[in-house]
């Protein structure tokens, strides 16, 4: 008997919350079920109120018990079921009186004739679940749309053959996925490929590195200072970028001998190292931000035991706080490639567009530009390759990050 | 295995003094505990041997090396930490081998110390989870493996049992006191709990406001306290002050007088105020004084409070009815209240009106202004070993 109970009580809260919002729509064919529910809500409330393990289950209920009786009392029909659990109420005389009075007020509400917005207004407003989860759906449509259409039309231009991409509407005009194949056929694409690859991981490297430094020393260490260091970090990224670029290059088409052995000619224009350190500098504030906050929360007492263990700050820095870290670490790493793999400016200016002088992947997709035509759907096949290692990395980024925050507890 | 030995410590901060001065000699194998309120400086002193906190004055030895400038690891310690700090992203053997490996022990050396370290605290077959996956005591057997298995010169234990449930606490606290019989190294112990002060140390260090009150054995700290701090500190409940004046004939003061040689405390001068301190064990009914050799004269009082605690009953005794029950003060340093402990048996209930003696070989004399102990015991002994013993105490 207990059993059967405790199942009508699980089976009947759930639906009551959900039901009531639809009751004052439907009232002609939920007739039935408002028929013999209030029967056995009241049975159900007097057997729970003694037994009920938590008491916020009782109100609840008990306004849905009101809200349903709302419901049927817009029902004609359903008025001599009404005065069932009214009888049944018995000394509960009190709370039938308030929920008398819910039933003329939510009667009054249901009365009115209501569009079907109106209708979704209203009990939107009743459930504000519901509103939350249309606005997220709202929002994620508006956010796949507007960040994959752009793919979508890339590979439209893709794959329409040349000449005829005048009138793509929302299909290809014909079908070419030998674009494809084709670009790397017109330009060393790969090489532009590896080449970005090679700037974007080297800055993500040096960025890593001397941001944890700062960040050790930012979040962890307290020193005269800091707090306008910190500033001063942050004023520097405020920097516009091209503000930069003049002196920049400037000072990388100088030849340095030191520099001979390395470069040949003695400049950094036309290496790696014309957009690594420029690239790293600018993305660096950013990662130290986000160091700094990751690792000042690392508690003392695990860089104590590392060091009484046996490391230096250092040591402990690479083999207790990174690793514990390694979300953090993985979200500016990210970013950082992200950010240089796609960065435009120094990207563009910092070579002469040769593969074999470091022109990253931009050179390339520009390198379908000819004089007297524009070879559209090999820039866009090449787009879509250029986004290929990005959109690996951050996948795996991605589990990284995920992992990290779930096996990172940091209870100590 | 080694001494330690600090020399005039003193670490500062921009305001405030952490420690200061304090100086101490620690004898190899011994278990010393350094006790004392929050903030009193017992963490920073620890973390001055160690070296995580480098001393803004002073030196520190361990064995016959000076080590105030070396790094941490340098030192030859292990450290158990508070909030027992294993590496989270390590599992027990890798948590227990960290310092192994750093120092580039070979695979099977590794593998045999860690399995020696986790069979001595009783760890064996868990050497391949994680942290997370451990409760509070096995997490901290895994600690003190960690600092075991490198077989330091010192262990250094900073409230290690502060964060395990009060059963646990007590079992680890015996498992602590086998593993120093069993290993014999030095270890020095933080921790505000005087239980594990009195029970596991050879010696106890009281702190307060980053000086050393008394470095002496736990008996010792209780019967002859060195100052007042001391003598409140240790031992639960407080020991009972009352402050009077020293007259010709003794103590006096509102409510309590003892009379006693003046000579007993030759360098006190008449008219200056003492504080006199006697423990709620050493307060006997009259009725019950049999055993006391030496009582004092009979003091009449009122049951107050009565805290049956199973084994003793606490008495709190108010001695003049012009009661001022002010909350401000501790019940036991209220200046008429008496704290008693009587055993459960006792005739005695709320109100009841009662006389009560002192037992003059446990009443203890301080200088109120400096809380210096004068006098342990105010009987006339030939052997002039119950003078205040030791001396560093200067507040």
């Amino acid at each position: 008997m207990t059993d059967e109970r405790t199942d009508d009580t699980e089976t009947d809260e759930m639906p009551n919350d959900t039901e009531t919002d639809e009751m004052p729509n439907d009232t002609e064919t939920d007739e039935t079920p408002t028929g013999t529910e209030p029967d056995e809500t009241p049975i159900d409330t007097e057997t729970d109120d003694p037994a009920s393990t938590d008491d916020d289950g009782g109100i609840p209920e008990h306004w849905a018990y009101a809200r349903k009786q709302a419901a049927t009392a817009t029902d004609d029909g359903a008025t001599a079921a009404n005065s069932g659990p009214m009888v049944a109420d018995g000394g509960q005389s009190a709370e039938a009186d308030q929920q008398q009075s819910n039933v003329l007020v939510e009667g009054e509400d249901a009365e009115l004739d209501r569009g079907p917005f109106q209708r979704w207004v209203s009990s939107s407003i009743s459930n504000p679940d519901r509103a939350y989860r249309a606005m997220f759906y709202t929002a994620t449509i508006f956010f796949l749309f507007t960040t994959l259409f752009p793919f979508y039309w890339l590979l439209m231009v893709a794959l329409t053959p040349e000449g005829q991409q005048q009138d793509i509407i929302l299909t290809p005009n014909g079908f070419n996925p030998g674009a494809f194949v084709e670009v790397f056929q017109v330009l060393p694409f790969h090489w532009y490929v590896f080449n970005s690859f090679v700037i974007a991981t080297a800055s993500t490297i040096v960025v890593l590195v001397i941001a944890s430094l700062a960040g050790y020393a930012f979040g962890r260490l307290q020193f005269p200072g800091k707090i306008p260091l910190m500033l001063l970090v942050l004023v520097i990224s405020f920097f516009p970028p091209a503000a930069f670029f003049i002196p920049l290059n400037d000072l990388f088409n100088t030849q340095f001998a030191i520099l001979e052995p390395i470069t040949g000619d003695g400049s950094l224009y036309n290496t790696p190292g014309a957009m690594v350190l420029p690239l790293s500098a600018i993305f660096m504030p950013l990662a130290i931000f986000i160091l700094t906050t990751f690792y000042s929360q690392i508690p003392d007492g695990l860089e104590d035991a590392a060091r009484v263990e046996g490391t230096t700050r250092l040591g402990a820095l690479f083999r207790v706080i990174i690793p514990l870290s390694a979300p953090g670490v993985a979200t500016a790493g990210v970013l950082t490639f992200i950010a240089v793999y796609n960065e435009f400016f120094f990207s563009f200016l910092m070579t002469d567009g040769q593969p074999e002088n470091w022109a990253p992947i931009l050179e390339g997709i520009l390198g379908y530009q000819g004089q007297y035509e524009v070879m559209y759907h090999l820039m866009a096949a090449a787009s879509i390759i250029g986004v290929i290692p990005v959109a690996i990395l951050v996948i795996i980024a991605q589990e990284k990050i995920v992992s990290g925050l779930t096996a990172g507890a940091l209870k100590e | 295995m080694a001494r330690v030995q600090l020399e005039h410590i003193t670490k500062r901060y921009e305001d405030v003094t952490a420690v200061d001065d304090v100086s101490m000699e620690i004898e190899d194998g011994e278990f010393v505990t350094f006790v004392g309120p929050s903030g009193c400086g017992k963490s920073t002193t620890m973390e001055t041997v160690a070296g995580l906190t480098k001393p803004s004055d002073g030196k520190v030895y361990i064995g016959d090396r000076e080590v105030t400038n070396l790094a941490p690891k340098d030192r030859g310690v292990a450290m158990v930490f508070q909030n027992i700090a294993l590496f989270p992203h390590m599992d027990v053997f890798e948590n227990i081998s960290f310092g192994l490996r750093l120092r580039k022990y070979d695979d099977d050396e590794v593998r045999r110390r860690v399995e020696q370290a986790a069979d001595i605290v009783q760890l064996e077959g868990m050497l391949d989870r994680m942290p997370d996956e451990m409760s509070g005591g096995q997490r901290q057997r895994v600690a003190i493996a960690r600092a075991i298995v490198r077989n330091p010169d010192v262990f250094l234990m900073d409230e290690p049992l502060a964060n395990l449930d009060a059963k646990l606490r007590v079992h680890m606290r015996t498992e602590l006191q086998r593993l120093h019989r069993e290993l014999g190294t030095t270890i020095i112990y933080v921790t505000h709990d005087q239980a594990e002060a009195m029970t596991m140390s050879n010696r106890i260090a009281v702190l307060n406001e980053g000086k050393l009150q008394q470095l002496a054995p736990p008996l010792e700290c209780y019967n002859e306290p060195a100052n007042l701090f001391v003598a409140g500190f240790i031992g639960s409940p407080s020991m009972n002050f009352v402050e009077g004046e020293f007259t010709a004939t003794g103590f006096e003061s509102d409510n309590v007088d003892v009379a006693f040689e003046p000579a007993l405390v030759p360098s006190v001068e008449r008219g200056e105020t003492l504080t006199l301190g006697v423990r709620p064990e050493d307060v006997h009914l009259v009725e019950t004084a049999d055993g006391v050799t030496e009582p004092t004269g009979e003091l009449h009082a009122t049951a107050d409070v009565l805290e049956p605690m199973g084994d003793e009953v606490f008495v709190y005794l108010l001695l003049s009815e012009d009661a001022d029950r002010s909350m401000e003060q501790e019940p036991a340093t209220a200046p008429n209240q008496l704290l008693m402990s009587v055993t459960p048996d006792t005739d005695i209930h709320e109100g009841k009106e009662v006389a009560v003696v002192l037992d003059r070989s446990k009443i203890h004399l301080f200088e109120t202004a400096t809380g210096n102990a004068l006098r342990h015991g105010l009987t006339e002994r030939s052997d002039g070993d119950s003078g205040p013993t030791a001396t560093e105490a200067d507040s």
